[in-house]
């Protein structure tokens, strides 16, 4: 695709133009992709089905009967899950098949975990609601996640076209940097659990950041587009690396120092590591240097290890993770990390069946834990099932990124489809242990509307992105030699 | 750009792979070691996902067992009569466990080794895994009348009987006390706040007054300072010693005295300066004869007597752990100490299964048997697993001796002018015990605890009871009816099988 892929011009005319005029003159039709419309209405009956199993199952262990919700739980969740797949037949007919399936499998899933969650109550006390919670959680769920296929529906209509997106570049820039901002403000942000990333609007906690990271993933895609060739200007080169030129430096820092502030006004770690993450790969796509992976990892590890030195909430962090076993961090601060490893260790390779577990020891297990509890209750297989749905979805996210033709969106899309493995990376690998702990959402699993929500967002620009790619080009067809009639696709 | 994208692809490739071993270390390989690490509730809450053995009493009436529940936890304790037995079964609680519960855990639970094999067979045959069922010594009759006498004082008290020939204790009761029942929700709030509410109740219904509360065994001591005498080989009962109505004290201005300031006179000591023969004066309690024997005897004799009788014992288990009962050291053998100590004042210490152990090793002809409480354990599909087998504690004192002590404890019943004559005697049954009106307080200004030991049937001794009701008064009026209603209900329960 590079190949015809014009350097430099976010505008994408001259490519088309080009490509069409290297298509072979063809006598018979050419054959029209298919849409895979079908393949995923099959596909998202096979999910909807696996979600109203697993909900029959909590119902059956912790029971004994089949839920009585399952009726109108399950024909909400299908007609929402219809209705998404019907908007896409309408708005997005080329867009990749395998990812509403696949968003609609965890979100169900999650709905599912936390009615299971609801049911038990903290401690297992089916009297007592775990904190955070309440008993009506699991509608509130469905809510968030109607609000969510909404708004799935209406990035597809508003955005026809991803490239006019860029058109409105710095705006995002402004909107992203104000979401993040927001929190930070005295009286406006809430701390919970030592990080201000909450605030309060008409009684629900929303979480501006996990829109920030999709306004700034637009931000970033099209100040870069326009950027690039700046930046890829090579200055000296050391160690087999083209260090960029000393004043080109200055985007990086400026994205640097925003992602520490983060750190140091709201103490969170895992956003700022987000934010930082995003804006580095995607200034590898559009640039192809590795020396600015190389300044900005260093940057950011640099950073972190000062933070974690002047500030207890991220040197903390370090202690959990290095010694959750000690005995006075047991009880402590490493409690919540060492009741979702134990949680995880019960389960084992098969689990105990959902519902037959005791997440509900693990504080937050409905949110920044609830990997913990699918773990523990589906085990490492169906944990290992969950990633590589993550997994895949990144991967047509990605395949979305290489397929697109314009500059702009390619490199929206990596960067999203970055993100969104990141985000999942910096979570499962905290819980696990394999990196430092730092509270952010499952994308689509765990409880609260603003990552839910921010998550439908997400895929409904990937999958515009790769009904673009996708979507067939004009066909010319040769009439009596001359006369060029273009049929849209 | 596709060339950074497929690149990066690949990083996120490696990302996931990382979380894919992470994930595969955590569930695959760690599971065991995590299932052992401290504060980990799953593994302590999954004892109640199977079935906890029950305990039994002697005559097969279930006092804890498990409850098929609804909820998460598949089985809950029961307690059916749960204050009766609470200072025997202890309570079985989502975080700790006390008395049986505590000590027979393994067997209870099912996680010991012997049943390694049995919960093998019926994980492969799909049988739900079962505790082993746990029978006691103690004897529901003698237990049911021994709790509810307590109660009936309505003062802080224990009472334990022991089968003088065996050592099997035969009821254990303990009264103000707790409702184990309490103990066993699920509510880990509900049962901070019951544990906070017993553990700070000023009437300490978690104390087990029957072996882990030491009063001053009052007159009741006189069986260890009598048994001495007798080992000396200069005393027999018919010994005449010396009985003043006030005993001087060296080294101090007091004097010792007697009850109520009483003479110490059968008729042959008019002067109250004179002697009186030594069963006499066990019958009727006189301070200042075994004050003054004491003396002559010397606290090492004493102490050695005592120790034999199971005192100054810290390791006692039945299997609950006994505090001991103590013989207190006597600063530079100091006399006027030593006389106090000999009528059980000073610092002299027991326990209500001390008192028990005392008439127990004279009616078991000297021969003190160690006590316990566990007589078997019957895996579930009633293989056994263990069986009590008696054990002699230690020689307390010589047949001989045995016979002559026995004989002025039968005297403190039978004749009519021995203090437990007026609430201990029977017609039917020959007791022979001592009581014992103990002064406790700053100089001596608390109410009196009444202590009471004794043995039954003389002939043919199977109960011995130690009996304490604090702040009780006379021994013979508050303990004495309590010990003679034990002794009735276990003889009855015996003669019906």
């Amino acid at each position: 695709m590079s190949a015809v892929t014009s350097p430099g011009q976010p505008g994408e005319p001259a490519a088309r133009a080009t490509r069409t005029s290297l298509r072979p003159v063809q006598e018979i039709p050419v054959p029209m992709p298919r849409g895979r419309r079908q393949t995923e209405l099959a596909m998202l009956a096979f999910a909807i089905g696996l979600v109203l199993f697993a909900y029959a199952s909590v119902g059956l262990s912790m029971t004994g009967r089949i839920p009585a919700g399952i009726v109108v739980y399950g024909i909400a969740f299908t007609v929402l899950m219809l209705l998404a797949h019907l908007a896409i037949r309408w708005l997005a007919p080329w867009a990749d098949p395998l990812m509403l399936p696949l968003a609609a499998l965890l979100n169900g899933l999650g709905i599912v975990m936390i009615y299971r969650l609801q049911q038990s109550g903290r401690d297992g006390n089916s009297g007592r609601v775990i904190s955070t919670m309440s008993t009506s959680s699991t509608a509130l769920q469905v809510v968030w996640s109607t609000v969510g296929v909404a708004a799935f529906i209406a990035v597809l209509a508003v955005i026809r076209e991803p490239r006019t997106l860029q058109r409105y570049t710095y705006t995002f820039g402004v909107i992203g940097l104000v979401l993040l901002a927001i929190p930070a403000l005295p009286g406006i942000g809430t701390e919970v659990n030592g990080a201000k990333v909450w605030i309060s609007v008409g009684g629900f906690s929303i979480q501006p950041g996990e829109f920030a990271k999709l306004a700034l993933a637009v931000f970033f895609a099209g100040y870069l587009v326009a950027k690039r060739d700046v930046l890829s200007l090579a200055g000296r080169r050391v160690l087999g690396i083209d260090l960029p030129r000393a004043r080109d430096l200055g985007p990086v820092l400026i994205a640097w120092g925003a992602s520490l502030l983060i750190l140091i006004f709201e103490t969170d770690i895992g956003q700022s590591a987000l934010f930082f993450g995003l804006f580095l790969v995607m200034l590898y796509i559009a640039t192809q240097r590795t020396s600015w992976l190389l300044i900005g990892g260093g940057l950011f590890v640099a950073g972190a290890y000062v933070a974690s030195q002047l500030f207890g909430h991220v040197g903390e962090r370090f202690t959990i993770w290095l010694h959750p076993f000690a005995a006075q961090n047991v009880y402590g601060i490493s409690y919540q990390l060492v009741q979702g490893l134990y949680g995880m260790g019960f389960g084992g390779v098969l689990g105990t069946g959902l519902g037959n577990g005791q997440p509900y020891w693990t504080p937050l297990v409905q949110s920044d834990f609830i990997i913990t509890a699918f773990g523990e209750e589906l085990g490492l297989t169906g944990l290992m099932a969950i990633l590589l749905i993550y997994g895949l979805i990144v991967q047509r996210g990605m395949r979305a990124a290489v397929a697109v033709r314009d500059p702009f969106s390619k490199l929206l899309a990596g960067g999203l489809a970055f993100v969104l493995a990141l985000q999942v990376f910096v979570i499962v690998g905290g819980v696990t242990r394999l990196i430092p702990l730092t509270g952010i959402t499952t994308p689509f699993l765990s409880q609260g509307g603003s990552s839910l929500v921010a998550s439908w967002m997400l895929i409904a620009l990937l999958m515009r992105i790769s009904d673009t790619a996708r979507r067939p080009a004009p066909q010319p067809i040769q009439e009596e030699g001359l006369t060029q009639v273009v049929r849209g696709g | 750009m596709n060339h950074a994208l497929r690149r990066i692809s690949l990083v996120i490739l490696g990302m996931f792979l990382l979380l894919l071993l992470g994930v595969n270390y955590v569930q695959g390989f760690e599971p065991a070691s995590l299932a052992v690490q401290r504060g980990n509730a799953r593994t302590f809450s999954q004892q109640y996902q199977f079935q906890r053995g029950s305990i039994i009493t002697s005559d097969n009436k279930v006092i804890a067992e498990s409850v098929r529940v609804k909820g998460i936890y598949s089985y809950q304790r029961r307690y059916p009569v749960p204050t009766t037995y609470a200072p025997v079964t202890g309570y079985d609680s989502l975080y700790s466990a006390t008395g049986i519960e505590q000590t027979e855990d393994k067997f209870l639970s099912g996680s010991d080794p012997q049943l390694t094999v049995h919960n093998l067979i019926d994980l492969i045959t799909g049988k739900p895994k079962r505790g082993a069922t746990v029978q006691l010594t103690v004897n529901s009759a003698a237990q049911t009348t021994a709790y509810n006498a307590l109660k009936a004082s309505g003062l802080p008290s224990g009472a334990v009987a022991i089968d003088p020939k065996t050592g099997a204790i035969l009821a254990l009761a303990s009264y103000p006390t707790f409702n184990p029942n309490k103990y066993a929700t699920f509510d880990s709030a509900e049962l901070r706040q019951i544990d906070n509410h017993y553990r700070f109740a000023h009437s300490q219904p978690l104390l087990n007054r029957a072996i882990n509360q030491t009063f001053p065994p009052g007159s009741t001591f006189k069986v260890v300072t009598g048994s001495t005498a007798f080992t000396s080989g200069k005393y027999t009962p018919d010994s005449r010693v010396y009985a003043p109505t006030n005993l001087k004290l060296p080294g101090t201005s007091k004097e010792l005295i007697n009850f109520d300031n009483l003479p110490c006179d059968d008729g042959s000591n008019p002067t109250g300066n004179g002697t009186v023969p030594l069963i006499f004066a066990f019958t009727v309690s006189c301070n200042t004869v075994f004050g003054n024997l004491g003396m002559k005897l010397g606290d090492t004799a004493i102490r050695q007597q005592a120790v034999k009788f199971g005192m100054n014992d810290p390791n006692l288990r039945i299997p609950l752990p006994v505090s001991p009962s103590v013989y207190p050291p006597i600063p530079g053998h100091d006399p006027a100490l030593t006389a106090y100590s000999a009528i059980g004042q000073y610092n002299d210490q027991v326990t209500p299964l001390q008192e028990a152990m005392f008439s127990a090793a004279i009616a078991n002809n000297g021969t003190l048997m160690t006590p316990y409480m566990v007589q078997k354990v019957t895996a579930p599909d009633l293989t056994p697993l263990f069986n009590a087998q008696s054990a002699v504690l230690s020689q307390a004192v010589s047949p001989t001796v045995a016979a002559d002590m026995s004989r002025m404890m039968v005297n403190v019943v039978k004749s009519p002018q021995g203090t437990a004559h007026n609430t201990a005697f029977l017609p039917n049954i020959a007791i022979a015990a001592k009581t014992g009106t103990a002064q406790n307080g700053a100089n001596n200004t608390g109410l009196d605890d009444a202590v009471f030991t004794c043995f039954a049937p003389v002939g043919n001794p199977q109960i011995a009871v130690g009996v304490i009701v604090k702040g009780g008064g006379l021994g013979a009026d508050a303990s004495a009816p309590i010990a003679v209603k034990i002794i009735q209900a276990y003889l009855a329960s015996q003669a019906k099988q």
